[in-house]
């Protein structure tokens, strides 16, 4: 089933013309196929082979997880939250800027996988699971983040409606209890996504397994074998999940924005709060993805034929068009502020733009708007895979220092000037790191787990691609092989 | 009456699959009796089959109702079992109520969703199938049901259309 080699133009020999443009389109995954049989194996070798410095990252890893975040949550929840830097006038310290992050990332995942599969870009297709694992795995630290913040973690659930004898029920008036619905929902909803159309290619990687990865495939794939009906409710949930976790999606971090715009404080109070934290959740989730896709690309086997340089064109094209809404709402946000003339609003801008923590005002500004600007409508620099991650990181560089002006400095800087004082992290230092450990674990583990690229996807894609002769050339075409069209 | 065998004709490419669907319906093969198993979807169409019917759209239906109505208990039920006043404040305001009947409304229907694919596959499902692996190594395999006094029948008429081997299968653990 190699639709589109099949249907590349029959050359002849000496032909110079389209014969160039012959080589020229298999450059694209699209028009390059390969059998089945050999993209899978190409998968299932990617995933089983592992070098010594796999084990050395795994390793380092493993322990800054141990120290970094079991240990140093344990110590915490122990001694209490005196052992934070948490205290008057900056009560969200790390803990709700790592949330804000680690959401934000999470955002990519949903963005590409499904608004893109809505839309039917074909670019999409080998890199979805990559950008929807970082959805569940980002969602799974901004969780903990969250758990870290509450302090006396095991009383979590009195967050939950269960019928109690405390006479306390959760205010759902609150942006803080829509914080936990609405994480809830995205967390549920984007894992389930993300499993739906893992099972085809956990059936696969059943079939080529033994010992305990055959038994460990076989209990996900759930007995998947490929007939028409399982295709047809597969693709119609995956449809519904497509349309439907975009706007769960959006709420999400609209919600998480309500945390901070429902209240009247300098800075926060805002309405485009919504729409401006949607964006710069896209904004580090696409430049997150960049990175992703560029570590696997180079540290594991067969990733070059899978992930090319024209996705990495695509993926940066996407960066460069959300880098120009970020920068609207960005300056949107900061202008009517600066315009409002409220005594306590001047002050906060006065001491964004020359007090301490200036410098992080302007890093915020170069990494964010400059840099992308100045460097993603350059073609070769969006087609080299390193420069794109490099970008990407220092967006989300970038990302983290606008939450942490967000949340910790402007906090401080509030209508009671005998309380300012500057914040500053103590043991939620040692958190971060690992909060950020366990995310790269659990990708690192994950790419030895499940098949990171989806084939049928990319094997789908291929059959739709074809050919077509137009006057003296063939011109690329995709047909519409979609199941829930029919 | 003869007893049916399940046969499984095994195809490099969708054309000659569907020429072989055709084929056994021409012989007299109930639509029932054949299952076409793939590695990549095929829609109907390319096969010249019926529509498989899906109740998965419906159960979404049916889960974003079921949601709808738990936000609605959540935000306007429940504050009047645990009251609690605040200076003039409604105990039950309508536009925050809007957030939480959303997010209940999307859950309850992407769970149903999920678990409507469980239900109309029959997931999860480990007893033995008639399957063989080579079908996500990108061949098409067409099961088909036929009395047994007719099998060699079949397997010349489908291997004449180019089906790679046709041949008896039993269910296997997968």
């Amino acid at each position: 089933m190699t639709a589109a080699s099949e249907s590349l133009p029959h050359l002849e020999k000496g032909h110079a013309g389209p014969h160039e443009a012959h080589e020229d389109i298999r450059q694209y995954l699209m028009f390059d196929p390969k059998p089945r049989g050999e993209m899978n194996a190409m998968v299932m070798e990617s995933m089983l082979t592992t070098s010594w410095k796999f084990w050395v990252v795994f390793g380092i890893l493993a322990f800054l997880v141990a120290t970094c975040f079991i240990y140093a949550w344990g110590y915490m929840i122990a001694e209490g939250l005196w052992v934070a830097g948490v205290m008057r006038p900056s009560y969200w310290g790390i803990f709700l800027v790592n949330t804000v992050f680690w959401i934000g990332i999470s955002h990519a995942g949903t963005f590409i996988s499904a608004i893109l599969r809505v839309f039917k870009a074909e670019f999409r297709r080998p890199f979805t699971r990559a950008a929807e694992l970082m959805t569940t795995f980002g969602l799974i630290q901004a969780g903990a983040s969250i758990f870290m913040h509450l302090g006396r973690v095991w009383l979590a659930y009195w967050l939950f409606p269960i019928p109690n004898v405390r006479q306390l029920w959760p205010n759902f008036h609150s942006p803080l209890m829509w914080d936990l619905l609405a994480i809830t929902t995205y967390i549920l909803g984007s894992t389930m996504y993300l499993f739906l159309p893992l099972i085809p290619d956990l059936a696969m990687a059943r079939d080529r397994s033994t010992g305990w990865r055959k038994t460990f495939y076989k209990i996900l794939a759930l007995g998947f074998r490929g007939t028409e009906g399982e295709w047809t409710h597969l693709h119609t949930a995956m449809n519904f999940f497509a349309f439907a976790i975009i706007p769960v999606m959006f709420s999400v971090h609209t919600i998480v924005s309500w945390d901070f715009a429902m209240a009247m404080r300098p800075g926060w109070s805002s309405t485009v709060f919504g729409p401006y934290f949607v964006l710069g959740a896209l904004h580090s989730g696409m430049g997150a993805v960049a990175v992703v896709l560029f570590i696997m690309r180079v540290t594991m086997k067969h990733m070059d034929y899978f992930l090319r340089a024209e996705h990495f064109d695509a993926l940066g094209k996407l960066m460069l068009i959300v880098s120009f809404a970020y920068s609207y709402f960005f300056f949107n946000d900061y202008i009517v502020q600066w315009y409002g003339g409220d005594r306590w609003t001047d002050t906060l801008l006065h001491w964004l733009e020359e007090g301490p923590m200036a410098w992080m005002f302007y890093q915020l500004i170069f990494l964010n708007i400059a840099l992308p600007w100045l460097t993603l409508w350059n073609k070769k620099i969006r087609q080299t895979p390193w420069l794109l991650a490099l970008i990407g990181l220092l967006i989300n560089l970038g990302m983290y220092w606008e939450r942490y002006l967000i949340v910790p400095v402007m906090l401080t800087i509030n209508r009671m000037p005998f309380t300012w004082k500057l914040y500053e992290p103590r043991i939620e230092i040692f958190l971060t790191i690992g909060t950020f450990s366990l995310f790269l674990l659990f990708y690192l583990a994950a790419s030895r787990l499940i098949p990171l690229i989806p084939v049928w996807e990319v094997q789908e894609g291929q059959m739709a691609h074809s050919l077509r002769k137009v006057g003296k050339t063939h011109l690329p075409s995709v047909s519409e092989v979609d199941l829930t069209m029919q | 009456m003869s007893e049916n065998n399940t046969i499984l004709a095994l195809f490099p490419d969708i054309n000659p699959a569907a020429d072989g669907v055709e084929k056994l319906q021409e012989m007299g093969v109930s639509d029932n009796d054949i299952t076409v198993i793939s590695g990549v979807p095929l829609t109907p169409a390319m096969l010249g089959r019926s529509h498989p019917h899906t109740n998965v759209s419906l159960l979404s239906l049916g889960g974003a109702v079921a949601g709808f109505c738990f936000g609605v208990f959540l935000n306007y039920g429940t504050p009047y079992l645990y009251t609690v006043p605040v200076g003039g404040q409604y105990i039950t305001p309508i536009p925050p109520g809007m957030i939480l009947i959303f997010e209940m409304t999307m859950l309850f229907a992407l769970l149903a969703t999920f678990l409507g694919v469980f239900l109309d596959s029959y997931f999860p499902n480990y007893r033995p199938l008639e399957y063989t692996p080579e079908i996500s190594d990108g061949k098409i395999g067409v099961f088909f049901k036929c009395p047994a006094g007719e099998q060699k029948k079949f397997i010349d008429a489908l291997s004449t259309l180019g089906a790679e081997s046709v041949q008896p299968v039993e269910a296997q653990q997968l």
